[in-house]
């Protein structure tokens, strides 16, 4: 009983995919061929948030209190590390679903098996954060990819989406690959699958103990090194794919644009919030040991590379979109990169680097559903709203609909007193009293790159109006969407006017992963 | 009864939640929703938000009063009974604002959402709400007709909340976000009609120069942090001692740079230093200047009188502007450990008490005189402050809410009556146009009269008592109640004895004008005839406009103006009730701190300083020296301030009752000069438009031209060809072609590899001192270390090597304070047999190890 207490929230969200295929089998038609689907997305949308309350009823029951779990080691680790990404994904899954719930009647696309692949994919990623293992880490990695993959595609009479859903697959499968073969490589090293025994195995080659010796895990002795070490190469690749960092990141424009808007939510959230979880524990237990985390000699040098590479490309290239959607997308690169950021700050306090990652990926979360929310809001059927010019003047025309989007663009660009802002700082202020000051200057100067594009988009809401014989965008009109924007814009104030809570919620999350 | 005080603890105490969200509530609903609730429900959303907020801050009020009681102790000092009270404190946390995780910094210092009610914030919450709601009162009617009614009270109740979080917040952040907001809405407000140019510049102004005063609050903030470790009021005053500390803030060169380049002669011999103290002090007075419209920075106050009069009454007399008194008497402890600082606080308000009230004296405009006076009364509560007497400042602050309030409403009553009949805004408020008004608002007549002698500080008045206290303490401080060695180990500057003295004269000359201009306001306004009955129309043939307020005499509309109309009309009842109130306050308020009756008749305590007490018996402990309680020297100034009151009030009845205003006409023609200086107030803004607006808007200018070539010309083309060059870049390899992709992620790798497979021998010097320092290498992924020319390599990833310094010899002096240096060689070699070298060189020099010496 403890440990269905302990899955509920994986649990939940496989129990509600399934319901909702049988659902949407049984659904009667219409006759005229079509089938009604009363509430897929409200059902969708409750799956998820019943995950969502069932992590934060382990959080706060105990999970130190819960005795049994051995059972699940090493394969899936239930810890406050979990339970947190647990939380957040299934909040980013539901949200999603809220948004596509009026998106996809709206653009007369709404077929069952949206919710049930989403749901799909939200519990790959739940399993991806928990993973302990690389064989579930791999498991989880997939369900989560084929879905979006999928969810993609979803507009099948779209070529673009089309295109978009194949570059994804094969240069995810490429990822993939890699990431297999890395984990090949250290198996082969160090015998060991599981996460806790590999950190083990090599922080004994990583300090130089086996050179020479050919007593080890493996008898492969010296040669041990640089296996480790190419194996580390290629599951870097391969999960900093996941988290779209330049130059890994060239598919993420093109399939966040080309999915329906709703698939890119939750890809910009999900996806992404999924990839950090199992980004730190990799790279934290398996790579925490004093070599592999040494600033001159380490990882922490290239992710900062990367970071920097991230934020910069990102951020310059945003400002050049004419389509909102796409600069979105970029902007969800450019966070990765401030994210990266903070892992590199995990290298000397990890407790302080890891809370900060955990709260900006709260506020990311919240308020990246609300800018694409605002987006699809800002459009109607036949009408969707893409580029800056179809925002022109929305703010005067329909201030209702202008206000919660611009609120969650001045949270993306770190504006005061959002949740953004607090993320932001909680972040710069662990790379900095890590000693990266160079690091935090150039995410700073980056910030200030990413409040151009932003507010651009403000000025065509506010500032601008349509030009003659343009399309005037009326939004459309949805509950689900209003609530979606609801739930996100309480979360980006509330988290921005008490941060202290959030934070220390993230704190004991993030000390969970360093055995506290 | 004590039983239901009881209910909350003086840790949890949430009926503050009440007090503060009221208004918010309100300001929301308003705000949001006031446009379609339409003028009646706006009405009772703000008035019973006020309502409501008053009687949550009343029980607080009286459950603060049985919190003290019960921890009163009766002790005998010297034969007499005293009952001392403790600092009693009811604090509510709302949440907590901010912590980051981590160690040290800015993680030692968490912000909470807290807020507090004690002595001192518990006067000043009844006074917002209570005398907020009688002005929400008036304002219900003043306002009447008016199209931004709704936008009035939604602004006004957000001013009432933010004016709270001011009072109440338990830190100093808490106290800049409602010293933000006041700013905010008092802009705002000022220009509420922002349709008419000049409205939207006063608002403009105000908040410019607002804004230099924050500009102090904000560093004050950083240098109280960094001194006390804390910026809540118990840690601050905790951590208060450190401000002494010989740490001393560098005030030129800033931070204690040094500089020997082109410009190394502005570099002192000497470093111009001051301590901590001080330079908190000197901020948060630059601060208060700013808030409280003190010299240099009143010029916004009299320009605010273009908002509408209830926010005149509200926000420009009795609450925002005492923010400025507020916020001294909150740190007292600081400020008395800089009595320089202190003096300095004293002469501003001396001098801008006595520079205001000469204004004053030639004003036409009703409000002009009122905002004037205000200035010149706020300059009495710093020369309060400043001479160490705290309650006796913050005395003042309660009787000039009563007495200003009143007046400013009363004022407001004339000015709706004038504007009935001339349907002009600046024709309305001017007295020359008014007069002989007893007759027909004898309510605003004898209201206006009860504040104005409260003002004008007849005896046993409100004004009377919170005055004369406040000269008294200015004659008898001395300055010099820090100890003479430690100031003098510090440097400190000490105000001489005698500045006390001048400062004395310099407000008995400024209460003498003040009794002088407040008759003269007062006889114009009320006595003689009423000359409104000739004016004419400016257009007598265009019609009303929409929102004149129109509500009386309807059948004037036609006429022609120069004949007799209608009479003016008393206000409806609205507005007369909160007069009377005030009034009545305004006369029997001094009740509250007779000083006088305390020593005449050897009184025990009096109400308002024993209230106060523990508030300021930190810094009173610190021994501000007093004179000893000296019956004779404190009725002489005594005298001197009733003869102030006596001379410039029979002046002003002579002058304009006697004479009917002859007597004035005479003197401005004897002196053209000193009147038109005067009439142009002292030329003070136009001395700010030519030095620092110009110097600004020359700056600008410059600007403007750099921009254009700089910006616009050089920077805009490369960024734009750089921008471009990388987009068109990027676009070539974003191309969509898949293969493409993949091949970056190739790169990626590739790079990865690259960075993996090279060793990198980087490493540190640690420098322990004394010629020891340690060579550590930076640990890589299974790298072996290799120092100098050993045979092997091994694990070892530190070496530590020690440097002789040459053998003594004392004359050459060159050479013995000749560097010493060596090179080390690292090679590492990683996993893959790849060797990297990198040297570093050790510099031992003799300097410096004496410093260090030095330093141990």
């Amino acid at each position: 009983m403890n440990l269905f207490f302990a899955l509920s929230p994986f649990l939940t969200l496989a129990l509600g995919a399934l319901l909702l295929m049988v659902a949407e089998a049984a659904a009667a038609g219409n006759g005229r061929g079509e089938k009604v689907r009363p509430g897929l997305a409200l059902g969708a949308a409750l799956t998820c948030f019943a995950s969502c309350a069932a992590a934060a009823g382990v959080w706060f029951y105990g999970v130190e209190r819960i005795e049994g779990l051995d059972v699940l080691q090493p394969w899936l680790i239930i810890d406050r590390f979990t339970l947190f990404f647990a939380g957040l994904l299934a909040l980013g899954g539901g949200l999603a679903s809220l948004l596509a719930g009026g998106y996809l009647p709206e653009h007369q696309i709404e077929r069952g098996e949206f919710y049930a692949l989403l749901l799909f994919s939200t519990l790959g990623a739940l399993i991806l954060a928990a993973a302990g293992d690389v064989l579930t880490l791999f498991l989880g990695l997939e369900t989560m990819s084929l879905g979006v993959y999928a969810l993609t595609a979803f507009r099948r009479a779209s070529p673009r989406s089309a295109e978009a859903a194949l570059k994804y697959f094969l240069l995810g499968s490429f990822a993939a690959a890699l990431l297999l073969f890395g984990f090949a490589l250290l198996y082969g090293a160090t015998g060991h699958t599981d996460l806790a025994g590999l950190g083990q195995a090599v922080k004994t080659i990583a300090s130089g103990a086996l050179s020479g010796q050919a007593a080890g895990p493996t008898t492969l002795g010296a040669a041990a090194g640089p296996l480790v070490l190419f194996g580390f190469i290629l599951v870097l690749a391969g999960l900093v794919f996941k988290v779209s960092a330049v130059p890994f990141h060239m598919w993420t424009p093109d399939a966040y644009e080309g999915a329906p808007t709703p698939a890119t939510s939750f890809m910009a959230v999900a996806v992404k919030a999924g990839a950090f979880a199992v980004l730190l524990r990799v790279l934290l237990v398996c790579f925490g040991d004093k070599q592999s985390t040494s600033w001159a000699n380490g990882w922490p040098a290239v992710i900062a590379w990367i970071a920097v590479l991230t934020m910069t490309v990102a951020n310059l290239v945003a400002g050049r979109q004419e389509s909102a959607k796409r600069m979105l997308a970029y902007s969800s690169i450019a966070h990765a990169g401030y994210l990266l950021v903070g892992v590199v700050a995990t290298s000397r306090d990890g407790t302080a680097g890891t809370s900060g990652i955990l709260f900006y990926l709260l506020g990311y979360t919240v308020a990246t559903i609300g800018a694409f929310g605002g987006l699809i809001l800002a459009g109607h059927r036949g009408a969707e709203a893409v580029s800056f010019e179809d925002l022109a003047g929305l703010g005067r025309r329909h201030p209702a609909a202008a206000l919660p989007f611009a609120l969650f663009l001045l949270s993306l660009a770190g504006v005061p007193p959002t949740a953004g802002f607090f993320g932001k700082w909680f972040i710069l202020k662990a790379a900095m009293e890590g000693g990266f000051s160079v690091l935090t200057v150039v995410a700073f100067l980056n910030s200030v790159l990413g409040a151009y594009y932003y507010l651009k988009v403000l000025v065509y809401l506010y500032m601008r109006e349509p030009g003659a014989g343009a399309p005037i965008a009326t939004p459309m009109k949805s509950g689900y969407v209003n609530v979606a924007l609801a739930v996100s814009a309480f979360f980006v104030v509330l988290i921005g006017l008490d941060p202290s809570r959030s934070l220390s919620v993230a704190t004991r999350a993030a000390a969970s992963l360093f055995g506290g | 009864m004590n039983a239901f005080y009881s209910l909350f603890s003086a840790e949890e105490f949430s009926p503050l939640a009440i007090v503060l969200g009221m208004p918010l509530l309100g300001a929301f609903v308003n705000g949001v929703w006031g446009k379609r609730l339409g003028k009646e429900a706006v009405k009772t959303m703000a008035l019973s938000a006020m309502a409501i907020s008053f009687f949550a801050a009343l029980f607080t009020f009286a459950a603060l009063n049985h919190h003290v009681d019960s921890s009163a102790v009766e002790k005998v000092v010297e034969g007499h009974k005293v009952v001392e009270h403790e600092h009693v404190k009811l604090s509510w946390l709302a949440w907590e604002w901010m912590r980051a995780s981590g160690a040290g910094g800015l993680s030692a210092i968490p912000i909470q959402a807290k807020f507090s009610v004690d002595a001192l914030s518990g006067i000043m919450m009844l006074v917002i709400t209570g005398i907020g709601f009688l002005i929400h009162l008036y304002a219900s009617n003043y306002m009447e007709t008016d199209k931004g009614y709704w936008r009035f009270f939604a602004y006004l109740n957000l001013f009432v909340f933010s004016m709270l979080i001011l009072v109440l917040g338990d830190n100093l952040p808490l106290l800049f976000v409602g010293w933000e907001g006041v700013g905010l809405c008092s802009y705002l407000l000022i220009g509420f009609w922002y349709d008419k140019l000049p409205n939207a510049a006063a608002g403009k102004k105000a908040f410019i120069a607002n804004r230099v005063g924050d500009f102090g609050l904000i560093c004050a903030m950083f240098l109280i942090a960094h001194y006390c470790g804390a910026l809540d009021w118990t840690g601050i005053e905790a951590g208060a001692k450190s401000l002494l500390s010989p740490d001393m803030v560098h005030v030129w060169p800033f931070g204690n740079a040094h500089y020997d380049g082109v410009f190394g002669f502005l570099q002192p011999k000497v470093p111009l230093m001051m301590t901590g103290a001080t330079a908190v002090c000197a901020c948060l007075l630059l601060g208060a200047t700013g808030k409280s419209a003190q010299m240099p920075l009143y010029v916004w106050l009299p320009d605010a009188m273009a908002g509408p009069t209830p926010v005149s009454a509200l926000i420009h007399a009795a609450t925002m502007v005492t923010a400025g008194i507020y916020l001294i008497c909150r740190l007292n402890f600081v400020f008395v450990l800089a009595p320089g600082v202190m003096a300095v606080i004293a002469g501003v308000g001396a001098f801008t008490a006595l520079f205001a009230a000469t204004i004053a004296l030639v004003q036409n405009d009703l409000k002009k005189v009122l905002a004037y006076s205000t200035v010149s009364q706020l300059g009495f509560m710093f020369l309060g402050v400043g001479s160490g007497s705290f309650t006796a400042g913050f005395f003042h602050v309660l009787t000039h809410a009563f007495f200003k309030a009143c007046l400013f409403l009363a004022a407001g009553s004339v000015i709706h009556a004038m504007h009935a009949r001339v349907h002009d805004d600046e024709k309305s408020q001017d007295m020359r146009m008014m007069g002989g008004l007893k007759k027909y608002m004898p309510l605003t007549y004898g209201t206006f009269g009860a504040a104005t002698l409260a003002i004008i500080g007849f005896p046993l008045t409100s004004g009377f008592f919170s005055k004369d206290e406040i000269l008294f303490r200015s004659f008898s401080n001395s300055y010099q109640w820090v100890d003479k060695a430690r100031a003098e180990s510090l440097k400190m500057w000490m105000p001489p004895a005698y500045l006390g003295k001048i400062y004395y004269v310099m407000g008995v000359l400024a209460a003498t004008l003040t009794a002088f201009y407040m008759c003269r306001a007062f006889f114009l306004t009320f006595y003689g005839d009423f000359k409104g009955w000739k004016i004419g129309k400016p257009v007598a043939a265009e019609g009303h406009d929409e929102d004149d307020h129109d509500d009386h005499g309807d059948d004037h509309h036609h006429d022609d103006l120069t004949i007799p109309g209608a009479a003016p009309h008393e206000s409806p009842r609205p507005m007369t009730i909160p007069l009377i109130i005030l009034a009545a306050l305004a006369v029997f308020g001094g009740l509250l701190n007779p000083g006088l009756a305390k020593s005449l008749f050897h009184l025990e305590s009096i109400p308002l300083e024993h209230w106060l007490e523990p508030v300021f018996a930190t810094s009173m402990a610190k021994g501000i020296h007093e004179v000893e309680h000296n019956l004779s020297m404190e009725l002489m100034c005594t005298a001197g301030a009733f003869s102030a009151f006596a001379i410039g009030s029979g002046l002003a009845y002579w002058t304009y009752i006697v004479n009917n205003g002859a007597p004035a006409k005479q003197w401005a023609a004897a002196a053209p000069g000193l009147h038109k200086m005067l009439m142009a107030k002292w030329m003070v803004d136009e001395l700010y438009d030519a030095t620092a607006i110009s110097m600004v808007d020359g700056l600008a200018d410059t600007f403007v031209g750099a921009d254009k070539i700089v910006v616009d010309g050089i920077l805009a083309q490369v960024t734009s060809f750089l921008a471009a060059a990388f987009g068109t870049a990027f676009r070539a390899v974003q191309n969509g072609m898949v293969h493409v992709y993949a091949a970056a992620m190739v790169v990626g790798v590739a790079g990865f590899s690259w960075f993996f497979a090279m060793p990198h021998a980087e490493g540190m010097i640690v420098d322990k001192g004394n010629g020891d320092f340690i060579v550590a290498a930076a640990p890589g992924f299974g790298y072996e270390y290799k120092f100098d020319d050993a045979q092997k390599f091994g694990a070892t990833s530190e070496k530590p090597v020690h440097l002789d310094l040459p053998a003594a010899d004392k004359s050459d002096k060159a050479k013995a304070t000749a560097p010493v240096t060596k090179n080390v060689v690292l090679t590492v070699k990683n996993v893959f047999g790849i060797q990297d070298t990198k040297t570093f060189v050790l510099v031992r020099t003799p300097a410096k190890d004496k410093q260090m010496i030095g330093q141990n």
